[in-house]
């Protein structure tokens, strides 16, 4: 490294590949749309960790001026050694005396080096932890629009990335600009200790160094943020050809997307290697500028010492410092971009922990086991997205113990009923009540103990069987889960595994067949014990035969409470003792399997169609 | 290294890089030299012109350091990048041929990184090796060198520091490096959590188990955090004690260059300032350069990993390949023939036992069974997503085995279980299918398939963006879009996984219309649930435990097999309007 050929070690650890000195600019990827705001916040973040962060800022203030003593020592050291006049002699003890001093200067450097280093990682590391751990819970707070309307990819890499972005940041770059800063700042004033004259100088390759840097990372930062695009793009068919392989490989579509995809890695190397040519020319062109300072110092000193008006150590040592000066603002400038990437991540961060999560206003006292389960939807409106009601003016009427079908097409708005029950969304005029008590005056976390549901998408975690089945109650003992899953039927299942119920599904689950995974999610919902159950397409992966089975098991599980069944398989639900017909968002019709029979109205045709559809 | 090779074809910028490289480095070790001429003969010497000549010589130097330097940046930057578009292409080619048992076992996600992150960071470390690997002994020999030079006993200071730095840093990588792998680990562990919650938020909100879930985040976030911390602490022991050791150095020298230039006094040729401050620099860069070479060791550490996953890829062949290709004029015709079936890598019974099927052309045939026992895996084995283990599958006369795998696929049309939808609009999405159907055709293909209402009903038609894999559309219209995508095929074999679930009998029963009518000459194969989609069928299989017990027409299964009665009461429990 050109900029380190001085005397003095590096402050700054280096990183890996920093070797060059990344371009300014070359890790912008975007710059954060509101700076100020953003920085106080996580400010006030790292602000939590206030002892380490001054810890960190008292040893880099005490590492760079023992690193401004440096060249101040070593001048002294050689002014010891230097035999300018005849007769002169190297001036040992001098020399001794500031070898000591220098040797102290050293260890010391080290010693605080070493602990700057470790308070820097504690300090990255805790803030970093502590900021995950907050947005992990803020997450799980979120209301379900927000996982339903925000791609999940996205969401991740703001845990992941962004945070990542951050914590090097604070770990690398708030050490090194300060140290940089105060580098100048001690060079400078050094530098008018030696001598006004070379400082001014020195001073003169400064615009210089500025003009050339912003300049050139004007042309690169063109080719990086091209770069950054078309890498977007690569990754994107990447992701889609990838997760759609099955179906590409049907279509005898691999041709295709290997030429497409060849087409976009051509360009993005071609990109590539043009950014990449800019960011070299950087390196060699501050070097240049570095030497013609020095260059610049050394003329001007050789004319003081000629005339007689500077000390040979005074020369050296403002050459010295001249080289220091010069690296902080390299530094500063490539700590700039890697700051501004880091602010855009904390940006986004901070997007997410200032949405509001759900509301939880419920005071109502009453308490789990004082629900009985009589739910009242009492003209009920609701739309996703303004101007396109799902749900116009539902009404019903549920007793304790009941057990409700609902049905209809697709998008008539089953599902929406269950997702404003359960408030996963509220409701935008209307009311339910359960056992008379609005459902929002009531604590959410009463309200869904209250419910269980089990969906058509099975959720498993990457667990044991056992846990996932324990989900429903945490505190279940190995006997009630095992109780759970016979009373789903997945027991057998379960038991001709390997390892039982310890086996451990993997992250996609995609060792057990869908009907299986069903299986676990009743048998969850049977270990909840709920006064109200919902099943919203629950048994639709599972084959009738299989679900025949379940059946006997699904009796006993809705006994005794109120059940909302939502199938698109009437003989699921055949024995409801209510069938509801929804319509466009609207009741269409509600009776028991019989009345609605001979009402020969939509449920009848419904039911032609899937009996009678196709027996001509 | 097994990449190297893809290094090859630009082994005039593999050589170039290094070559250039070494002219920055001679020329940035020529300066020490230079600057101490200019201290010791120059300001010391009060000689203004001998410091001017001597810095427009370092000055031209430099500059011509700088082009070199540019250059090898160039160099380096044109073969990694090239070597590495290549290793991309190739991967993303070998992975588009991959079978379905490969890409299973490797998962998607897995994949998705390989050929994104880890190229890239064999993309970084390799333009890095170009350049620094050489950059980093030239200076660190060049500096011996040079120091040894001036004065051999420099050279002693050196003999006594190096060895120890040396040893330090081989230290510290061993303890390192394992731990580095940890570190992924632990990472990856918080990453799962945190998709499972963002994927399964409504199941741990309907079971108020955000606080478990926090926890559960918590664990794991605080062992990445302890584990990244013992990392990072133990590096950053490293960097103070090489400096300590570089320092130490640097008082050696300057021990040693007093004694010398006390011993030059009134000798030519003996020691000088300058000299002593020149040894200095190059002491500097020796250190600087062992430092650099153990960063790089690091990032080396942390590449070889990415290496060695993405070779894996390169690696592995795909295990269903080309046949060697023949003509046949039969169409639409599949038989099955003792045909025995295991997934690759389960140990467990077979999913297929002894199957034989023989459906002729136009036929429509459908396959009901209990989850699990097989259906997915008999329709499968068709377009040779996988092979079967005994017996044989004959499309139109020839066993699939044979058939170029193009050839084959081109006959089928496959509409699957989980329906996957492309960015585009959808007519691009149903065009998919076969890419040069006209307007008409694709408005065919989705009436066919029950789509053109809802298509038409969108305020944009047929060009509506389907955004998010089809996030904005229900699981019916997915499903319909991708029946249309079939359909649009003209294939002479049309299979059905399972494909019409989210659809309604109404619907479903318009579809089966539309189908015999449309394209009556196609061979129909469907999986399905509902006996009330099927019954209507030429024939239906019945399958159980992964051997099909009976294959006849419904009304004749309803008088010969118990299982399908059963199925059948089972959703019409003896209550049939008709």
């Amino acid at each position: 490294m050109a900029e380190n050929k001085n005397t003095n070690p590096p402050v700054v650890n280096m990183r890996p590949g920093g070797g060059r000195g990344g371009p300014p600019g070359a890790m912008v990827r975007e710059k954060p749309k509101n700076l100020k705001a953003t920085l106080s916040k996580l400010t006030k973040y790292i602000g939590r960790s206030k002892y380490l962060l001054l810890g960190l800022l008292i040893f880099v203030i005490v590492i760079a001026i023992l690193n401004l003593a440096g060249p101040a020592l070593q001048a002294e050291a050689i002014s010891a050694m230097t035999i300018d006049h005849e007769g002169a002699h190297v001036d040992f003890d001098k020399l001794y005396n500031v070898i000591i001093m220098m040797a102290s200067v050293y260890i010391l450097s080290s010693l605080f080096t070493y602990l700057q280093g470790v308070t820097a990682a504690k300090l990255s590391q805790y803030t970093v932890s502590t900021m995950r751990a907050d947005l992990f819970r803020k997450i799980s707070y979120l209301p379900i629009r927000y996982t339903d309307t925000h791609r999940h990819g996205d969401i991740m890499s703001r845990m992941t990335n962004d945070v990542e972005n951050i914590s090097n940041s604070i770990s690398q770059s708030i050490a090194s600009l300060f140290s940089a800063v105060i580098t100048l700042i001690g060079s400078f004033i050094m530098m008018i200790y030696y001598s006004p004259l070379l400082t001014l100088v020195a001073m003169v390759t400064i615009p210089l160094t500025l003009f050339v840097s912003t300049q050139l990372s004007k042309f690169m930062r063109k080719y990086f943020v091209a770069q950054q695009t078309i890498l977007g793009q690569l990754n994107g068919h990447i992701e889609e050809a990838v997760t759609g392989y099955k179906t590409v490989m049907a279509y005898s579509k691999e041709p295709d997307s290997i030429r497409e995809f060849s087409r976009i890695a051509a360009e993005y190397r071609k990109v590539g290697i043009k950014a990449n040519i800019w960011g070299g020319i950087m390196g060699p062109c501050m070097n240049m500028i570095g030497n013609l300072g020095y260059l610049l110092v050394a003329s001007a000193g050789g004319y003081l010492a000629l005339t007689g008006g500077l000390g040979i150590d005074a020369i050296q040592a403002v050459l010295q410092y001249s080289k220091q000066f010069t690296r902080p603002i390299n530094e500063i400038a490539n700590q700039y971009a890697q700051i501004l990437t880091a602010i855009a991540g904390a940006e986004r961060v901070f997007e997410i922990m200032e949405t509001n999560p759900e509301p939880n206003d419920g005071k109502n006292p009453i308490t789990v086991d004082d629900i009985k389960g009589d739910i009242h939807f009492s003209n009920m409106y609701f739309s996703y997205n303004e101007g396109e009601p799902v749900l116009k003016g539902f009404d019903l009427d549920v007793k304790r113990g009941q057990k409700i079908a609902l049905v209809g097409a697709t998008g008539s708005g089953k599902t929406t009923v269950v997702n404003l029950l359960t408030r996963f969304y509220d409701i935008d005029s209307g009311e339910i009540t359960i056992d008379g008590i609005n459902i929002n005056d009531m604590p959410k976390q009463t309200l869904r103990h209250a419910i269980a549901i089990v969906l058509q998408d099975t959720v498993l975690f990457s667990d044991t069987i056992e846990a996932n089945i324990r989900y429903g109650r945490l505190d279940a003992s190995d006997e009630d889960v095992k109780r759970a899953a016979a009373m789903a039927n997945a027991d057998t299942f379960i038991e001709r595994l390997p390892d039982g119920y310890k086996t451990v599904l993997s992250e996609s689950g995609s060792d057990l067949s869908q009907g299986q995974r069903q299986l676990l999610a009743i048998a969850r919902a049977v270990l909840a014990n709920p006064k109200i159950l919902i099943l919203d397409e629950a048994t639709s992966s599972v084959d009738t035969r299989t679900e025949m089975h379940i059946q006997s098991a699904m009796v006993k599980l809705m006994e005794n409470r109120t059940s909302l069944i939502i199938a698109h398989r009437l003989s699921t639900i055949r024995d409801a003792d209510c069938i509801v017909v929804l319509d466009g968002g609207q009741i269409a019709e509600a009776g028991s399997h019989e009345e609605l029979l001979a009402k020969k109205g939509a449920y009848y045709r419904l039911y032609q169609n899937q009996y009678a559809g196709f027996a001509t | 290294m097994k990449l190297a090779k893809y290094l090859k074809p630009y082994w005039i910028f593999a050589i170039l890089a290094p070559l250039t490289m070494i002219g920055e480095v001679f020329i940035d070790l020529m300066q020490p030299k230079l600057m101490s001429k200019i201290v010791n003969d120059g300001v010391i010497g009060k000689d203004l012109a001998l410091i001017l000549t001597t810095g427009i010589t370092m000055l031209v130097l430099v500059a011509i350091g700088g082009c070199f330097g540019a250059l090898s940046a160039a160099f380096g930057s044109n073969a990694a990048q090239r070597m590495c578009n290549d290793l991309r292409n190739d991967t993303f080619k070998k992975v588009m041929g991959l079978s379905l048992q490969q890409t299973d076992k490797f998962t998607t996600g897995s994949l998705v990184t390989r050929l994104t992150n880890d190229i890239n960071a064999v993309q970084d470390i390799t333009s890095m090796i170009l350049r620094m690997f050489v950059r980093a002994p030239m200076q660190f020999f060049g500096g011996i060198i040079m120091a040894v030079t001036i004065s051999p006993k420099f050279g002693l200071v050196l003999l006594a520091a190096l060895p120890l730095q040396i040893l330090l840093v081989i230290f510290m990588l061993k303890k390192a490096t394992p731990l580095y792998s940890v570190v992924q680990t632990k990472l990856d562990r918080v990453n799962s959590v945190v998709q499972e919650n963002v994927s399964g938020a409504r199941v741990v909100k309907a079971y108020v188990r955000e606080e478990h879930e926090i926890d559960r985040f918590n664990n794991a976030n605080t062992e990445l955090r302890d584990i990244n911390l013992k990392v990072q602490k133990l590096m950053a022991t490293l960097s103070p004690i090489l400096m300590l050791i570089m320092n130490g150095s640097v008082i050696a020298i300057l021990l040693i260059g007093g004694q010398e230039c006390e011993a030059a006094i009134g000798n030519i040729g003996g020691l000088l300032v300058g000299d002593v401050m020149a040894a200095i620099n190059y002491i500097t860069q020796i250190l600087m350069s062992m430092m650099m070479v153990s960063m790089m060791f690091q990032s080396l550490t942390r590449a070889s990993a990415s290496a060695k996953r993405v070779i894996e890829v390169l690696e592995s062949d795909a295990v269903i390949s080309d046949g060697k290709g023949v003509e046949t004029n039969e169409r639409g015709n599949v038989k099955f023939d003792n045909v025995s079936f295991r997934y690759p890598n389960s140990a467990g019974r077979p999913v297929l036992n002894n199957i034989n099927l023989d459906i002729k052309k136009g036929e429509v045939i459908a396959v009901i069974g209990a989850t699990g026992s097989g259906k997915s895996s008999l329709v499968n084995l068709i377009p040779r997503f996988y092979d079967a283990d005994e017996g044989s599958i004959s499309v139109d006369g020839v066993d699939v085995r044979d058939y170029k795998l193009d050839t084959l696929r081109r006959k089928i049309a496959i509409v699957l279980q989980k329906t996957e939808l492309f960015s585009g609009t959808v007519a691009d999405n149903i065009r998919w299918g076969h890419t040069d159907a006209t307007d008409e055709e694709v408005k065919k293909a989705a009436e066919i398939a029950q789509a053109d209402d809802f298509i038409s009903s969108f305020s944009d038609g047929y060009n509506t963006i389907i955004a998010e894999k089809g996030a904005s559309l229900s699981g019916g219209q997915k499903q319909r879009i991708a029946i249309a995508r079939a359909i649009i095929r003209r294939p002479e074999i049309l299979i059905f996984d399972d494909s019409t679930s989210a659809l309604d009998l109404g619907t479903e029963a318009r579809l089966h219309k539309a189908l015999r009518e449309n394209i009556s000459d196609t061979t129909i194969i469907m999986i399905a649930q509902r006996i009330a989609s099927i019954r209507s069928c030429d024939r239906i299989a019945v399958i159980e435990n992964g051997t099909i017990t009976a294959f006849a027409p419904h009304d004749e299964l309803m008088k010969t097999s118990a299982a399908y009665r059963d199925i059948y009461s089972s959703q019409m429990q003896n209550q049939n309007p008709n």
